[in-house]
């Protein structure tokens, strides 16, 4: 079947950013024919400028990782199968790697952040040789298979965080940190765990190397196994400090764009939040609730010797909101006196309601009496009923709040 | 060309996704569980302002709640890889898991409230 590849070109005698070449080919058998076939093809077929670089064929040597139709993976390892039938194959270099030529990509930033972990073996300098760890024991089960990457750089490629946090080691630097972390056998623990630490909570378990893997290695676990190591290796000393210089030079780097805009985004956000939540809070506690008065019932409807409950609504402002307050008022009324008490128990503020049968104000909760001038009879109220002011205007009985 | 001494200039480094007409389905699913979460975090950030305004509002209340419950799904999703409480394997079993889990508890509770 003809297949239409668009395959990433860039000249370094040109600079500029890169381009797409489109070729088409005949492909054969596509289940037997490999990305890296195609290439070698389209090098001695119909463009002999294309760089890419491979060596082993057999998903060994890691070096033909580029991205594929979007996903990262060896080009010895992709069959032409895999990409749907009669589809275009889109082929780039690795993401977050210097381009040399075309598909070609200075891997050095890989390998200096995969030195930063020491990523070589060093025995302990005690201990019994030959050191016996059986291969079904637990700790040569958990490193599993995260010792066979082949340092093909698909992951750092598929990692957003590698691009955005400078410092980040990067899953296969992290991965590498981790088998010989969880090695007995390994004489520089504290030192590894050092270096380690430093950068593996850059990871925001996206993932994205997990899935990429050629060797189906699950970097992400490996950095999560780091970080749990934090819980049991307290650090015994403090973490290295950045000299100064470094330091200095960070702040004397202009603010780039995106740093600028997360910082007013989170800026924004914090003084928004800070703003409302302060409002909210003290509020109501300092601007002062005006008084008003309420209207609660027509005087003619109280009956000497009555006690009376009358509910009444009323708007507050709490802060930024208005809330509409709906409460009873228990008028008592005897022939030579009026008393308006607040319904609100003194005790914890449950409402409290006339007994005509026991001639008592009782408070549910609590078990609070009241006798009809609200002094307390029983229970843990610790003071008598609170009083509203009350006036009486054209026949109306009113109660201030507020 | 650069002015200095080497003949050939290497090109930044490409982004994920920069010419890449195959971005969206090179964004799976562990990378958009880190996305919406993000992405629902700005949204509380906005939500518990109208809340703090409109306190009795039903649907901002609903909105808060979903929105609440589905941050912390993918947080608990989190919480849980890191601690090793469930192997990485299961990772995408998590996310429908526990979003769908919190989407059932939040709407018995709201039924149950109102």
């Amino acid at each position: 079947m003809r297949r239409n590849i668009r395959v990433f070109r860039y000249d370094p005698r040109q600079a500029g950013s890169g381009h797409f070449d489109r070729y088409s080919l005949e492909v054969g058998a596509e289940t037997t024919t490999t990305i890296l076939d195609v290439l070698l093809r389209l090098q001695q077929e119909q463009d002999p400028t294309l760089a890419f670089r491979f060596a082993c064929r057999v998903n060994m040597c890691g070096s033909c990782g580029m991205v594929i139709n979007g996903k990262e993976a060896l080009a010895c390892k992709t069959n032409v199968s895999e990409i749907p039938a009669g589809g275009e194959i889109t082929i780039r270099p690795l993401n977050h790697f210097p381009v040399i030529k075309d598909l070609v990509v200075d891997m050095a930033p890989f390998f200096e952040k995969y030195e930063s972990v020491l990523p070589f073996f060093e025995p302990k300098r005690e201990g019994t040789e030959p050191a016996q760890i059986r291969p079904d024991s637990r700790e040569r089960l958990a490193i599993a298979g995260a010792t066979e990457c082949i340092a093909c750089g698909c992951c750092v490629s598929s990692c957003t965080m590698a691009y955005y946090h400078e410092g980040y080691a990067g899953p296969a630097a992290l991965n590498r940190a981790f088998t010989l972390l969880a090695d007995s056998r390994d004489g520089l623990f504290a030192e590894r765990l050092d270096r380690a630490l430093l950068s593996c909570y850059d990871c925001r378990t996206e993932f994205n190397c997990t899935e990429v893997c050629p060797k189906g290695i699950s970097p992400t676990r490996a950095i999560k196994y780091i970080q749990r190591l934090a819980l049991t290796h307290p650090a015994e000393e403090s973490l290295p400090v950045s000299p100064v210089e470094e330091v200095m030079e960070q702040i004397r780097q202009p603010l780039d764009r995106r740093a600028w805009v997360a910082g007013a985004l989170g800026a924004g956000a914090a003084a928004v939040l800070g703003a409302l939540g302060i409002g909210a809070v003290a509020g109501p506690a300092l601007s002062k609730t005006p008084k008003q008065w309420v209207p609660v019932a027509p005087l003619d409807n109280l009956r000497a010797g009555d006690v009376t409950t009358a509910p009444i609504h009323y708007d507050i402002q709490r802060g930024i909101y208005t809330q509409r307050v709906s409460v009873p008022v228990l008028v008592s009324r005897t022939a030579s006196e009026l008393i308006c008490f607040n319904a609100t128990c003194p005790h914890l503020g449950c409402t409290v309601r006339w007994d005509g049968h026991s001639s008592r104000f009782r408070c549910a909760c609590h078990g609070g009496n009241f006798d009809r001038d609200g002094e307390v009879l029983a229970g843990p109220p610790p003071r008598p009923l609170d009083r509203y002011v009350y006036k009486v205007d054209s026949g109306q009985l009113l109660v201030e709040v507020g | 060309m650069n002015g200095n001494d080497n003949p050939i200039e290497y090109r930044k480094p490409l982004k994920r996704g920069e010419l890449d007409p195959h971005r969206t389905e090179n964004t799976r699913i562990g990378m958009w569980a880190w996305i919406w979460q993000r992405t629902s975090a700005l949204a509380l950030v906005v939500l518990v302002a109208l809340h703090l305004t409109l306190t009795y509002n039903l649907l901002i209340q609903f909105l808060l709640l979903l929105t609440v419950t589905f941050h912390a799904a993918l947080g608990l999703r989190v919480v849980l890889l890191d601690f090793n409480l469930v192997s990485v394997k299961y990772h995408r079993a998590l996310i429908w898991g526990l979003v769908a889990l919190g989407a059932v508890v939040t709407l018995i509770v709201w039924f149950k409230i109102y």
